[in-house]
C-alpha cells in the first residue's frame, strides 16, 4: 500500500463543497404549490365523505392523487436540483420534529374538519382545512432545511 | 455507526475525495452536472476519476436521459461508502492533531527589538501533499 500523507485542509474544502451541495436543495415555487395541492387533496377527503353518496369512500382515490402528485413532486425535484433525496419518514433525526408535525397536523385538521361539518359548520371547516394546508407547507420547508443542514455537515459521514 | 480510521489511497487523491465525500452527504443518487459544480471540476476530471472509482467498486453509476438531454447519476456503494466513512474519521483525527499542536505549541518570545513585529506562525506539524 502506497504511503498516504494527510492534507487537514481537505476536509475544510469538503465542508465548502458540501455547503455547495446542500444550497442546491431549494423549493422552487411549483413545487411548494405542489405540496399546497397535494395536502390540500388530503384535506378535502372528509368534505367527500360528508357529501358522496353513502358507500363511496373518497379516501382510496384521494391517496393515490396525492401520492402522484408527491412522486411527481419528488421527480421535478430531482430534476431542478440534481439531487435526489429519497423520502425521509420518522426515523430519519434531522427531520423528525417537521415530520411529527405534518403528522399532528394531519390527524387534528382531519378530526377537526369532520368533527365541524358533522355539525354543520361548513365555513369553519373550509378555514381548518386552509390553515392545516398552510402549515403542512411550512412543515414541508423546515424538513427541507433540515435536509439542507444535514447535507452540509455531511449526513453522520465526518 | 462509527468508521474505522482508515485512510485509503484511492480516495485520498483531493478530486476522489472531494467526489466521495460529497456523494457520502447524504443524497441518494447525485446528478453529474450537481457534482461537477459542487466539487469545482471539470467535465473531463469527473468522468476520468468517476471511471477510476466505478473500476474500483467505490461508486455506482447510472445513465439514462431527459429527451434528449443525457442524464448522468452516481451514488456511492456500500463498499465505498465505508471507505469514505474510514478515510473521513482519519482526516478528521489528523485535523484535531494538527489543531492541538498549534494549540499546545509554547508561544516564541520575541527576540529584543521584535516587539512591534507580527507574531511568529509556529511551522505546521504535517506537511499538505
Amino acid at each position: 500500500m502506497p504511503e498516504v500523507t494527510g492534507d487537514p485542509t481537505a476536509l475544510e474544502q469538503l465542508r465548502v463543497q458540501r455547503g455547495r451541495l446542500a444550497d442546491r436543495i431549494r423549493a422552487p415555487w411549483w413545487y411548494l404549490a405542489g405540496i399546497a395541492i397535494m395536502w390540500a387533496l388530503v384535506f378535502a377527503a372528509p368534505f367527500g365523505s360528508r357529501y358522496l353518496p353513502r358507500g363511496i369512500s373518497p379516501y382510496p382515490p384521494i391517496l393515490v392523487a396525492a401520492l402522484a402528485v408527491a412522486s411527481l413532486l419528488k421527480w421535478g425535484q430531482a430534476l431542478t436540483t440534481g439531487m435526489k433525496v429519497g423520502f425521509r419518514n420518522l426515523s430519519y433525526r434531522p427531520g423528525r420534529p417537521a415530520g411529527i408535525a405534518m403528522l399532528v397536523v394531519s390527524i387534528a385538521a382531519n378530526g377537526s374538519e369532520t368533527s365541524l361539518i358533522r355539525r354543520g359548520l361548513l365555513v369553519a371547516a373550509i378555514a381548518v382545512a386552509v390553515l392545516a394546508v398552510a402549515a403542512e407547507v411550512a412543515a414541508q420547508q423546515a424538513l427541507l432545511r433540515a435536509i439542507r443542514q444535514d447535507l452540509r455537515a455531511g449526513g453522520g459521514a465526518a | 455507526m462509527t468508521a474505522t480510521a482508515k485512510p485509503d489511497p484511492l480516495i485520498h487523491p483531493i478530486t476522489r475525495l472531494s467526489i466521495c465525500g460529497l456523494l457520502a452527504a447524504g443524497a441518494d443518487w447525485v446528478e453529474f452536472a450537481a457534482l461537477r459544480d459542487a466539487a469545482g471540476i471539470s467535465d473531463s476530471v469527473l468522468s476520468k476519476q468517476s471511471r477510476v472509482l466505478e473500476d474500483a467498486g467505490y461508486v455506482q453509476v447510472r445513465k439514462g436521459a431527459v429527451g434528449r438531454r443525457p442524464r448522468t447519476w452516481f451514488r456511492l456503494t456500500a463498499e465505498g461508502r465505508q471507505a469514505v466513512e474510514g478515510h473521513l474519521a482519519w482526516l478528521t483525527e489528523l485535523e484535531e492533531a494538527v489543531s492541538a499542536s498549534t494549540r499546545d505549541a509554547p508561544q516564541a518570545s520575541p527576540l529584543p527589538g521584535d516587539r512591534d513585529q507580527p507574531r511568529r506562525v509556529p511551522p505546521p506539524l504535517l506537511g499538505s501533499t
